[in-house]
C-alpha cells in the first residue's frame, strides 16, 4: 500500500485537482476521495452511483490503481453514472 | 543663437549608426542578447523609424508635467475620504493590479535597457532609452501610491511583497514576465513586450481602467493609470518598426511565432486580472461593458487591423481563443474565489441576483453552467457553512501559464476536463491548453527546469505538506486578503438555490 497522488476532476466540476489516494483503494473509494473535493462544494450532491474513467475506459468499482495501471499524477475522471448514459 | 526646428536636426542627432571595425557585428550584438535576426543586413536595421518622435529635452519636460499633475491629484485626494467610499470590489481589483504589476513594471526597465543597448538601430536604442526611464517611473509610482494606502488596507503591502513570494499568482506573473522581458533578447522583447503585450493589450486596457476608476470615484488611481498609459502609448511603438523589418526581410514566420507565443500568454494573465475585475469586481452600476465586449470591440479589432496592415496572420489557435472569450475567465473567477485564502486581495463573488442577471445577459447560458456551481456555494453561504465554501486540496497548475487547469481550452473538448500532458526528459508536464503545450514545445530547454507550485509540493519543498503549509510557502496571503469582499451579503439576497441540497 502506497500513497499515490493523482490529477483528478469530477465531471460536472470545472477544475483539475491534486487528489491523494492509496494504490490499493478500490475505485469506489477513489471516486469518493475525488468527489470529496467537488461534490456539495461546487457540484450538487445526488444519490446516484459514481464511475471512474481512466484513459477513456470505464473502470470496475473493484479495480484499484495498481490493477488498472494508474501511476503517479495520471489523470482520472469521476462522475455520476447517469452523466455517461 | 538661432534655434533649429526639431525636424532639421532630429534624424542627424538620433542616427548614431556606424560600421564597426574594432569588433565583429555579432560580438557587439550577440544573438543571445540582440536576438536572432538571421542574415538581415545591418543597413536594413538602420531604416528602423519610430512613428513617435521625441527629443530628450521634450521627454523630460513631459514627464515632469505628468508627475506634477499625478502627485497633485494624489495630494488633494489624500486629504479627502474619497477612497474610503470606494466599493470593496474595486479595492480588490486595484490590490490585485498593484501586486501583479508594480514590480514587473520596474523589471520591464531591464528589458527596455537591453533594447537600449542591443537594439540593432540607433533610433530603436534611442526610443528604448526613454522606455527604460518610463518603466522605472512606473515601478516607483505604482509602489508609492499603494504604500500611502497601507494605513487603510494592509493588502496594499503586497504591491511590493507579492513578487518576492511564491504565491501562485505571483509565480504565474513572474514566469510570464521573465519570459517576456526580464530574460528575453532585444528583438523578441520588441515583438513580445512592446508589440504584443503593450500595443495589443495593456495600452487599451489602461485606457479602460482609467475610465473605470473615474466611474467608481477612484480619482487617484485614474490619474495614476492615465499618466502611465501615455508613456505606454509611446514606447509600445518600438514593436511595429521592428516587425516591419522582419517581415520585409523574409523573417515573417519567426515574427509570427514570437507573437503567437506571447499573445496567448498575455491573454492568460489578462483574463486573470482584467476579466475578473470587469465582470465581477467592478460595481454593477459602474460597468460600461462586459469583458467579452471589451475584448471584441477594442483588443480584437485593433489586433486584427494591425495584423492585416502588417501582412501577418491571426495566431493559429484563433478559434480556441474566440471560444474562450465566453467562458475562461468565469472559470478563473470561480477558482480564485473558492481558493481565496491563496490570494492577497479579497475576491468579490459578484453573483448577487442582479449581477447574475447581468452575467446571463452578457453571456447567455451562464446560469446553466457557472450559475449551477454558484448555487451550491450560495446555499452553504446562506446557512453560514463557510467551511464548505473553502478548498481542501490544491488545483493542478499549468506548466507554462502556472494558472490552475480548468476546462481545457479547446472547443472540441469542452466535456473533457483532462489536462494536456507531455513527457519530456523523464518528467511529466501538464498544460491547461493546446497553445500552452505548443509554447513549451517551442523551446523545452527554456521552460523544462521550472517547477509549478504543485511540482514543488510533490517534491517535498512545501512543509508541512498541507494546505496551511502551502499558504505559509506562499507568504501567507490570507493574512491580508482571502476573505469574501462583501462578507457574503450577496448570498443573503439570492433566492434559495435549486439542486444544492445535501
Amino acid at each position: 500500500m502506497a500513497l499515490l497522488p493523482l490529477t483528478a476532476a469530477f465531471r460536472q466540476d470545472f477544475v483539475v485537482q491534486l487528489v491523494p489516494v492509496e494504490d490499493t483503494d478500490t475505485m469506489e473509494v477513489v471516486a469518493q476521495k475525488v468527489a470529496a473535493h467537488a461534490v456539495d462544494l461546487r457540484v450538487a450532491a445526488r444519490n446516484v452511483p459514481m464511475l471512474v474513467h481512466f484513459k477513456g475506459k470505464r473502470l470496475s468499482p473493484l479495480d484499484t490503481p495498481l490493477s488498472a495501471g494508474i501511476g503517479p499524477m495520471d489523470y482520472i475522471e469521476v462522475g455520476y453514472a447517469d452523466e455517461y448514459e | 543663437m538661432p534655434k533649429l526646428s526639431r525636424s532639421d536636426y532630429y534624424d542627424l542627432t538620433r542616427d548614431m549608426n556606424w560600421h564597426l571595425t574594432y569588433v565583429a557585428e555579432n560580438e557587439a550584438f550577440p544573438p543571445e542578447m540582440a536576438g536572432n535576426s538571421g542574415d538581415i543586413p545591418r543597413e536594413e536595421w538602420w531604416k528602423w523609424d519610430e512613428p513617435y518622435k521625441l527629443t530628450y529635452r521634450e521627454y523630460m519636460q513631459n514627464q515632469a508635467d505628468k508627475d506634477t499633475m499625478t502627485y497633485s491629484v494624489k495630494g488633494a485626494i489624500s486629504r479627502s475620504h474619497l477612497f474610503d467610499q470606494v466599493d470593496a470590489g474595486w479595492k480588490s481589483a486595484i490590490a490585485a493590479h498593484y501586486g501583479a504589476i508594480a514590480v514587473p513594471e520596474y523589471q520591464a526597465s531591464f528589458g527596455e535597457a537591453r533594447m537600449a543597448r542591443f537594439g540593432r538601430a540607433a533610433a530603436w536604442r534611442n526610443m528604448a532609452t526613454f522606455g527604460t526611464l518610463d518603466e522605472t517611473r512606473h515601478g516607483q509610482i505604482q509602489l508609492f501610491f499603494p504604500h500611502e494606502l497601507l494605513g487603510k488596507n494592509r493588502a496594499f503591502d503586497w504591491a511590493h511583497k507579492a513578487f518576492h513570494t511564491n504565491e501562485w499568482g505571483a509565480i504565474a506573473a513572474r514566469h510570464l514576465f521573465d519570459d517576456m522581458f526580464t530574460a528575453n533578447d532585444a528583438l523578441s522583447t520588441a515583438l513580445q513586450l512592446t508589440f504584443t503585450f503593450e500595443t495589443g493589450f495593456t495600452n487599451l486596457q489602461f485606457l479602460g481602467m482609467a475610465a473605470d476608476a473615474m466611474h467608481v470615484g477612484d480619482v487617484e488611481f485614474g490619474a495614476l493609470i492615465s499618466s502611465i498609459q501615455t508613456d505606454e502609448a509611446r514606447h509600445s511603438q518600438q514593436g511595429e518598426p521592428t516587425l516591419k523589418i522582419l517581415v520585409k526581410n523574409g523573417r515573417k514566420d519567426e515574427a509570427q511565432r514570437l507573437v503567437d507565443i506571447m499573445f496567448w500568454r498575455s491573454w492568460r494573465i489578462f483574463c486573470l486580472l482584467t476579466g475578473l475585475s470587469m465582470d465581477y469586481y467592478t460595481p454593477l452600476e459602474q460597468r460600461t461593458m462586459s469583458f467579452k465586449e471589451f475584448m471584441e470591440e477594442w483588443i480584437i479589432k485593433q489586433f486584427m487591423d494591425q495584423f492585416r496592415d502588417l501582412g501577418m496572420n491571426p495566431p493559429w489557435y484563433w478559434e480556441t481563443f474566440l471560444d474562450e472569450l465566453n467562458w475562461y475567465h468565469h472559470g478563473l473567477h470561480l477558482g480564485v474565489w473558492f481558493w481565496r485564502p491563496t490570494v492577497w486581495w479579497n475576491p468579490d463573488a459578484g453573483v448577487s441576483p442582479a449581477e447574475r442577471a447581468w452575467l446571463e445577459t452578457k453571456y447567455p447560458g451562464w446560469n446553466d453552467s457557472w450559475g449551477k456551481r454558484w448555487d451550491v456555494i450560495t446555499a452553504h453561504a446562506r446557512k453560514g457553512e463557510i467551511a464548505q465554501t473553502l478548498p481542501q486540496t490544491l488545483p493542478i497548475t499549468c506548466n507554462i501559464c502556472q494558472i490552475p487547469i480548468i476546462t481545457p481550452s479547446n472547443p472540441k473538448r469542452q466535456h473533457d476536463l483532462g489536462p494536456y500532458a507531455l513527457d519530456y526528459n523523464g518528467r511529466r508536464y501538464l498544460f491547461c491548453s493546446e497553445p500552452c503545450k505548443w509554447i513549451f514545445e517551442q523551446n523545452p530547454a527554456r521552460y523544462a527546469g521550472h517547477k509549478s507550485i504543485v511540482d514543488r509540493f510533490l517534491a517535498g519543498e512545501i512543509q508541512p505538506p498541507t494546505l496551511m503549509g502551502a499558504l505559509a510557502y506562499m507568504g501567507n496571503p490570507q493574512e491580508v486578503g482571502g476573505q469574501d469582499a462583501e462578507n457574503f451579503a450577496w448570498a443573503q439576497e439570492t433566492p434559495v438555490a435549486v439542486g444544492a441540497s445535501h
